[in-house]
């Protein structure tokens, strides 16, 4: 019995669109247009609408908060197939009900991350005449084709696992789902006998264990933070610290992220059932451990820059601490770190919402920190004569924009996709199966 | 910091020639290490330091290994140098020559099939023979043994700024882009102002070519130029980001001065790239050290001269072939060196009292500028000058100056369309 109710609960979100989906729907696409219209400038008027400038006599930095969202979005797209390849790989069966909303989010943020290499680059149009040609001769030299590479093959791993695993429930769920998509569910399901279930189970398996080695040692541990690791010209950049403080980052980021879009669905749909407080509990002590690590490494480079570092890292590491913007990003995440900590000590503190707006602040917290690392890195080269060393910046509106359009983005994703395939995983009610029984009985 | 020899090398295996074997041997499937050895010695072959027959048993085995029994050409070519007299007047550069004609092949394909041994040779072979191969008209991209460079005398620099002009109007660069550049600085330790001249440095090893994920910035083999193809950067702006010198400047908004300004042959290379001039918008551009005047586009006299060069009335900047010495980077310091006789009554000096560095040379960037003066400190401090950017016409805040402006009139631009 329970299964059934189960399986109505989980195709919830598929069901007639409600109005404030509808209200979604046009937020999400009203973010994007906001977006798009500052991004017409930009391919009309060239890069010169942004705040950026050159560096050196100048007066500014060429990188600046496109580059920050870009590791923003790589960081928020890792954590969600992590913590999906953990609950494979650890039987972390808790988690399962957010593990497939994990792994979309990982599919939408890494298309944002390749958007905002898109609308970086001064010629768009030669992304693809310019890379593939090149890719050969220059992937076993430059740090930013290491990062295309690793991107695409972290994307079409992450998809390819997603294909697998939804053709297990869409078989499942057919009668369930709306026949308006049915060409889309024949092209899915391709092939599909319910022999290949054991065999994708193994295949799954082996694609996890990728992507668990894959993302930390070398996505956010490895290619983003060496390209700015790898350049000794600048001295708040080079150094191996980069590598563990990017990681730490990115699952703080990526932890905060899954629990917003599990809140948001189990508010909207009721699923209080299908994604018990318990999930949010333990997610919140994980983002606890990886802000406190996050932390933990920014101590590290503030110690080793200000005691007895060399000219130009102790003046980066100086400028740094006296930049009140980050004292911002860290007071945020210290102080969700702070709740966390105190929740975990009285559990009676901890509710979702009062999570979910320390997610928030916590993701604020890191785009802050990271534009903040591009644009202060290159601000103190270790040739500091110029005088326009070093510039100012400021994100323009059309930069900014494009933060709304982003997550517009991602909304927009998660709306179309719900519409589409059930977003928690069949499995999830089976083995959750058990414990609604349990509940059911205490209610 | 000065270093007052490193400078004045022009030997055969010099660093950045090793450097550049490695490059090409790297893109081989072959032994980089092998090639490299067997490259110097075939120079020494070349130089008649080792006899050709024992150059061949050295190597012989170890190109078994490497190649494998059935390569005919490398074998074929083995036996040649194998049996050619020290006497004989033709090394292994004909020989190589005569197997590419033979076989109706490049020598770029003849280095591809016979891997990292017959590159090694073909290239040492005709550099130990101080022969241009490649400047025959080919437009080819392999080393010519030229190296230009440059030797800019500090001392002689008096911050008129002229260079900036006169770099400014040859490339038709847009506001604020100052591919030279001039400093006027203070320093703890260094008296009144000093000045500091800054074009791109052109450096052996450089961190901008090893990042380009395009390869649009790249070294051009046949003379070492640092050059940006405008028709294939991307504009992700990763070379600006990892120069140490700052020698970069984007095209952000339209160029100031449109394509129609600029004739074609300022534009186009030998090699039919577009390297030359101010870029398009959205593109890197820097210093191409005139690379339009070293390619003949201007006239044969004005090889190896630089806009910069030509516009300085004090002598401070010295362009030419670094491998020449002959060449005016290293006639001046050599004469500058000479003016400066140290007291030779005292036991250990030099013989004399000149100062010389590279810019920021822990970097290990290997520039092809070398300073003559004083390196400016850690605490140097840029002051205005004798004269000023504005008094010439220059912008120096591009940012503030230019940018700030151009973008909202770009704006006000955008929304009426």
């Amino acid at each position: 019995m329970s299964t059934d109710v189960g399986r109505e609960t989980l195709t919830r979100p598929i069901q007639a669109p409600s109005k404030r989906y509808v209200g979604a729907l046009l937020a999400a696409l009203a973010g994007i247009g906001v977006w798009l219209f500052f991004y017409y400038q930009q391919l009309s008027n060239g890069l010169i609408v942004t705040n950026l400038a050159d560096w050196g006599s100048g007066g500014g930095v060429p990188w600046g908060l496109y580059i920050g969202a870009f590791i923003w979005w790589v960081g928020i797209a890792h954590g969600g197939i992590i913590l999906s390849a953990a609950v494979r790989l650890l039987g972390m069966d808790t988690y399962q009900p957010v593990a497939r909303m994990a792994e979309l989010l990982t599919i939408a943020a890494l298309t944002c991350a390749g958007l905002y290499i898109m609308i970086h680059v001064g010629r768009p149009d030669r992304l693809v005449t310019s890379v593939v040609p090149a890719w050969p001769t220059r992937v076993q030299w430059s740090p930013l084709m290491w990062d295309v590479t690793v991107i695409t093959a972290y994307f079409v791993l992450t998809a390819t696992y997603l294909l697998l695993t939804i053709r297990y429930d869409i078989h499942r769920l057919r009668d369930r789902l709306p026949d308006t998509f049915e060409p889309l569910y024949k092209a899915l399901m391709l092939g599909y006998s319910e022999k290949e279930d054991q065999v994708v189970e193994r295949m799954v398996w082996w694609l996890a264990f990728a992507i668990i080695i894959m993302a930390p040692l070398l996505l956010h541990g490895g290619v983003i933070p060496w390209l700015f690791a790898l350049l000794p010209s600048m001295a708040g950049w080079a150094g191996g610290v980069q590598g563990p403080s990017f990681l730490s980052i990115a699952l703080t980021s990526a932890v905060s992220g899954i629990i917003i879009i599990a809140a948001a669905f189990r508010y909207v749909y009721d699923w209080e059932e299908l994604i018990p407080d318990q999930v949010f509990y333990g997610l919140s002590k994980w983002l606890g451990f990886f802000a406190l690590l996050f932390l933990w490494l920014q101590l590290q480079q503030v110690m080793t820059g200000i005691f007895a570092a060399p000219t130009t890292l102790q003046h980066a590491t100086e400028v740094k601490l006296s930049t009140p913007v980050y004292w911002v990003a860290i007071g945020l995440v210290g102080l969700g770190l702070l709740y966390i900590f105190a929740s975990a000590l009285k559990a009676s503190l901890f509710s979702i919402p009062r999570i979910v707006a320390v997610s928030f602040l916590v993701l604020v917290g890191t785009l802050i920190e990271k534009t903040l690392f591009v644009v202060e890195g290159l601000q103190h080269a270790h040739f500091a004569l110029y005088d326009g060393v070093p510039g100012h910046y400021i994100p323009s509106p059309v930069e900014l924009s494009s933060i709304l359009g982003a997550v517009g983005i991602v909304v927009l994703f998660f709306l179309v996709v719900s519409k589409v395939i059930p977003v928690v995983e069949l499995h999830a009610i089976q083995d959750h199966h058990d414990d609604a029984e349990a509940t059911e009985v205490s209610d | 910091m000065p270093d007052e020899d490193k400078t004045d090398q022009t030997t055969s295996f010099s660093e950045d020639e090793t450097r550049r074997m490695e490059r090409v041997l790297d893109d081989t499937e072959y032994d980089t290490e092998l090639g490299v050895e067997m490259a110097k010695d075939a120079q020494r072959v070349a130089a008649g330091e080792l006899g050709e027959a024992e150059f061949y048993r050295q190597y012989h085995e170890d190109i078994l290994e490497e190649f494998g029994e059935d390569d005919r050409e490398l074998n074929g070519l083995l036996d040649d140098v194998g049996n050619v007299d020290a006497g004989d007047g033709e090394g292994v550069g004909d020989k190589l020559q005569a197997l590419a004609d033979e076989k109706d092949l490049s020598r770029r394909e003849v280095m591809k099939k016979g891997g990292a041994a017959v590159a090694a040779l073909s290239i040492f072979a005709s550099a130990g023979e101080n022969r241009a191969a490649s400047a025959e008209g080919e437009g080819g991209d392999e080393y010519d043994g030229t190296r230009w460079g440059m030797t800019i005398n500090l001392n002689n620099c008096d911050g008129c700024l002229a260079c900036m002009v006169a770099c400014d109007q040859e490339h038709k660069l847009s506001g604020g882009a100052n591919w030279m550049y001039v400093f006027t600085y203070e320093d703890d330790h260094q008296d009144d102002e000093n000045f500091l001249v800054r074009p791109c440095q052109h450096c052996t090893d450089s961190p901008c070519t090893k990042v380009c994920p395009v390869g649009a910035r790249h070294t051009r083999e046949q003379d070492g130029l640092v050059l940006t193809d405008y028709e294939i950067c991307i504009g992700c702006r990763y070379c600006e980001v990892s120069c140490p010198y700052g020698v970069n400047y984007f095209q952000w908004g339209e160029p100031d001065h449109p394509q129609s300004e600029i004739p074609e042959s300022q534009s186009q290379d030998e090699r039919g790239r577009w390297v030359g001039a101010r870029p398009p918008e959205g593109v890197m551009g820097k210093c191409t050290f005139c690379v339009d005047r070293q390619d003949g586009k201007m006239g044969d006299d004005k090889i190896g001269t630089t806009a910069c060069e030509e516009a300085c009335a004090m002598d401070a900047i010295h362009f030419g072939d670094l491998n020449d010495p002959e060449s005016a980077p290293n006639t001046h310091l050599e004469q500058y060196k000479d003016e400066q006789e140290n007291d030779m009554t005292f036991q250990n000096r030099k013989e004399h009292t000149v100062s010389t560095f590279q810019l920021m040379e822990e970097r290990g960037t290997d520039p092809n500028v070398r300073y003559v003066g004083n390196e400016p400190s850690q605490d140097a401090e840029q002051v205005e000058g004798p004269v000023s950017y504005e008094d010439v016409g220059l912008v120096d805040d591009r940012k503030e100056e230019v940018l700030d402006n151009g973008a909202m009139a770009n704006q006000e631009g955008g929304e009426e369309a």
